[in-house]
């Protein structure tokens, strides 16, 4: 190793002016760096603006049509998530409509329904939820077994009200047990808040990984890595701090700008105040870029550096457990889950800005992320001399 | 130009036999490159298995979650007992009072509380409603989904139970009606378990199709530039003549070889995993033949602007995540802003995969997908048009340049 001197810090502004001359010059790390990260951003909280879906489209399937399974009907309409769209004249029909994807779920009341509960022959009556769409086939299975719960409760209450029962006597008579439901820190049940806060770092990670893999493994097929290595005084350290350290400003300046968008504009829940976010993502940043170079390590070429990088990336998304929990996974997964940063800082998200907990119940989490930062050690010496001896075969 | 001589059949014959001479190059170029051969094959082969892989459990299981038990009753252990009995939950301990078992989730330890107040039975008792507090983790949505439900469905029961108690009928029939005057049934359609894996993968498995056929001929082109000594698409050669026979030549190659990767992605992979699959195989073929025609033609055109072999990956790779979310499968299509879902139509992966989904996941026949199938037709006969266009302009470009190139060597000598 080059003990730290005068020479060192010049040669690693050598090289880092250096980089910097590459990144302006081809547009292709503009886009990666800046455009695409900002889309995502824009993208997710764009789509998912609602938070939760509203309006669902239902049908219903009415044999009955009396005045009791149309107010049932109504009933339906009024949920926030349900949007009556249509009504069908058979159940056929109605499943069809579902495949056509048309509508999420339909509600279907058998001909003499009315006729049935009011002399106490127990009618049945039933809903159909596509579960293929799963957010929507729950949100709806949700409601409609609410608004079958009300239906079922509504005849009892018409006869309590009349033997002149209050309604909170009456409501207790048909729902003696209430559940009162907590969801902490996003009680809107806010789709845009459980995904954005991993998504957007996620994408960030992703290009994080290749564009570092790219700009190293892009040097042995130019021919230019004994340049850069010559510029750092043939010091591996030097060149790849000089190297990386102007993609580190730019990626954290990336991830502070989806931390303000997201707490500062957005106001999704930050419970920790902004700063160990921001602590964290710069955490992801150098992990993430570590990352790359220990793949690149592994696999000096472009391709296959880059291949690593965009299997190691999108797997990343679903590994991670910000969508199907690890704990659901099988035990070499649930091992395994740890090797991927946006694991550690989707723990370090939950316990911080959803939860608002101090960053002591996190230190396992910052520990990983700073362990990431050790793997380039692993392969220093293989890619130093796939630097110098490697030739690019196309 | 001695060429214009010859008749039109002859130009045909010609023509033909020059895209099976591409065909042949193109062939040849899949089987040889490290890099093609990574996507065409490794990817498609072994990323299904890993998604399933980690989907494979479905549904989540035995959620820990720990009790406030204030009330201490037989009512409020009955509840606790039924609720560790769902499936969905499992109960991990007693805690007594809300700060130490806020203190247990911070720790990670549980992911929810069930908080039952002193008064529990006493309410029950003077006929007025009881409450149970449910406090949850909102980490995971799953984790709030098996809270909630499991809370629910044990709490209909106890208030049957409790209801039948009061009404003091007679007959086992009448317990049964004034427990609920009208019944309910609900049916989860298309995937019953309400599994992760039987909603996700099907969609990342079109995914995948359209995904690393964009990346792989970005692979090709990119090498074809590099490898031509001024960076240009088409090569000067006498049988990269037409445009035709040059789209042609390798389309009909990505095509064979898709033909093959599809049969194993979308009919094999379902089937080792037992996902769900009620599809009618000729349907099946009929809907993926415009498809796996878009998604080549869509690749063709976008692969225009790669200039080197890896750009692609930098370019495309990211684009997986977003497109999920376009296709309606994960984020319902009626809650996607109209300015996404205008933006969804570009790619051929939102019709294929709802279209897929309907057909696979749901039984429909070509005729309630009629949307999805003539939209991939459209969406093939607009990027088949666009790629000859593109390749048109390119094989002009490369004349010139060859061209000025040779003017210019001549001006030297």
């Amino acid at each position: 190793m080059t003990r730290i001197n005068k020479d060192t810090i010049i040669r690693i502004a050598n090289v880092f002016r250096r980089e910097c001359r590459i990144l302006v010059s081809r547009p292709l790390y503009l886009f990666c760096m800046v455009i695409a990260p900002l889309f995502c951003y824009i993208f997710f909280t764009t789509m998912m603006d609602s938070g939760l879906p509203k309006e669902l489209p239902v049908g219903l399937v009415d044999q009955d049509n009396t005045s009791v399974t149309r107010m049932v009907a109504r009933n339906l309409d009024a949920f926030q998530q349900t949007d009556i769209v249509a009504h069908y004249p058979d159940f056929t029909s109605a499943r069809t409509a579902l495949q056509r994807g048309e509508i999420y779920g339909f509600f279907y009341i058998p001909d003499g329904t009315t006729t049935e509960a009011i002399t106490s022959n127990q009618p049945k009556v039933s809903f159909y939820t596509n579960n293929a769409y799963l957010i929507p086939g729950s949100l709806l299975f949700r409601d409609m077994k609410m608004m079958s719960e009300l239906a079922s409760g509504a005849l009892a209450r018409e006869t309590l009200y009349a033997r002149g029962f209050t309604e909170d006597q009456a409501m207790a008579i048909l729902q003696p047990i209430v559940i009162d439901t907590h969801a902490l820190n996003n009680p809107w049940l806010n789709y845009s808040v459980y995904l954005c806060n991993t998504m957007l770092p996620g994408v960030l990670m992703l290009l994080i990984f290749m564009v570092t893999a790219y700009s190293i493994a892009v040097e042995i097929k130019h021919d230019t890595a004994r340049e850069w290595l010559d510029m750092s005084g043939d010091s591996i350290y030097v060149a790849i701090i000089g190297k990386l350290l102007p993609h580190t400003i730019i990626f954290f300046i990336m991830s502070i700008f989806y931390n303000v968008y997201l707490y500062g504009f957005l106001h999704f829940p930050c419970n920790s105040g902004i700063g160990p976010m921001i602590f964290a993502s710069l955490l992801l940043v150098v992990a993430s870029q570590m990352c790359g170079v220990f793949m690149v390590g592994i696999f000096p070429t472009p391709r296959l550096a880059l291949s690593f990088a965009s299997l190691w990336g999108v797997i990343s998304f679903s590994i991670s457990g910000f969508t199907y929990p690890v704990m659901a996974m099988h035990p070499v997964l649930q091992a395994a889950s740890n090797l991927f940063p946006l694991r550690h800082y989707f723990l370090i998200y939950v316990d911080q800005a959803l939860n608002g907990y101090s960053m002591f119940y996190s230190w396992k989490a910052y520990l990983a992320l700073l362990l990431f930062t050790f793997l380039p050690f692993l392969i220093i010496k293989r890619l130093k001399n796939a630097l110098k001896t490697y030739t690019y075969i196309p | 130009m001695k060429q214009k001589n010859i008749s039109f059949k002859g130009k045909v014959l010609q023509g033909i036999q020059d895209m099976f001479y591409i065909w042949r190059e193109e062939m040849h170029k899949i089987f040889t490159d490290q890099g093609i051969l990574i996507f065409f094959f490794l990817v498609p082969l072994a990323y299904p298995l890993l998604y399933a892989f980690i989907y494979t459990n479905e549904v989540v299981r035995e959620v820990p979650a720990v009790v406030v038990d204030n009330s201490n009753s037989s009512m409020s252990r009955e509840f606790i007992r039924k609720v560790d009995a769902t499936a969905d939950i499992s109960i991990m301990g007693y805690c007594s009072d809300l700060e130490e078992a806020k203190e247990i989730l911070k720790r990670g330890e549980a992911y929810g509380i069930y908080y039952i107040p002193e008064d529990f039975t006493d309410k029950l008792m003077h006929l007025e409603q009881s409450e149970i507090s449910i406090f949850c983790d909102m980490s995971g949505m799953l984790y709030y989904k098996a809270m909630l439900l499991s809370a629910t469905e044990v709490s209909l029961e106890m208030n049957k139970d409790i209801k039948i108690a009061r009404a003091g009928n007679t007959t086992d029939r009448q317990d049964e009606v004034t427990a609920q005057p009208i019944e309910y049934e609900s049916v989860a359609l298309f995937n019953p378990q309400n599994g992760f894996a039987s909603f996700l993968i099907p969609a990342v498995l079109i995914l995948i199709i359209q995904q690393t056929l964009l990346l792989g001929v970005g692979l090709s082109v990119g090498t074809d530039r590099e490898r031509n000594r001024i960076n240009d698409l088409v090569p000067i050669s006498r049988h990269y003549n037409g445009t035709l026979r040059i789209v042609m030549g390798k389309s009909f190659a990505y095509f064979l070889v898709y033909a093959v990767v599809c049969i194993y992605v979308l009919c094999v992979v379902p089937r080792i995993f037992s996902l769900p699959q009620i599809a009618n195989p000729f349907t099946l073929m009929a809907f993926l033949l415009p498809f796996v025609i878009a998604c080549i033609f869509f690749a063709m055109a976008s692969s225009v602007f790669v200039k080197n072999r890896e750009t692609c990956m930098l370019m495309f790779v990211f684009t997986s995540v977003p497109l999920l979310f376009l296709s309606g499968i994960s984020w319902p299509s009626s809650a996607i802003p109209w300015f996404w879902k205008a933006f969804s139509y570009i790619f051929p992966s939102t019709f294929g995969i709802k279209g897929f989904v309907a057909i696979n996941n749901m039984g429909a026949t070509l005729n309630e997908v009629a949307i999805f199938y003539v939209a991939l037709w459209i969406q093939a006969g607009v990027y088949f048009i666009l790629t000859c266009v593109a390749y048109r302009w390119q094989i002009i470009r490369s004349r010139k340049n060859a061209i000025a190139m040779h003017m210019a060597s001549r001006a030297a000598k």
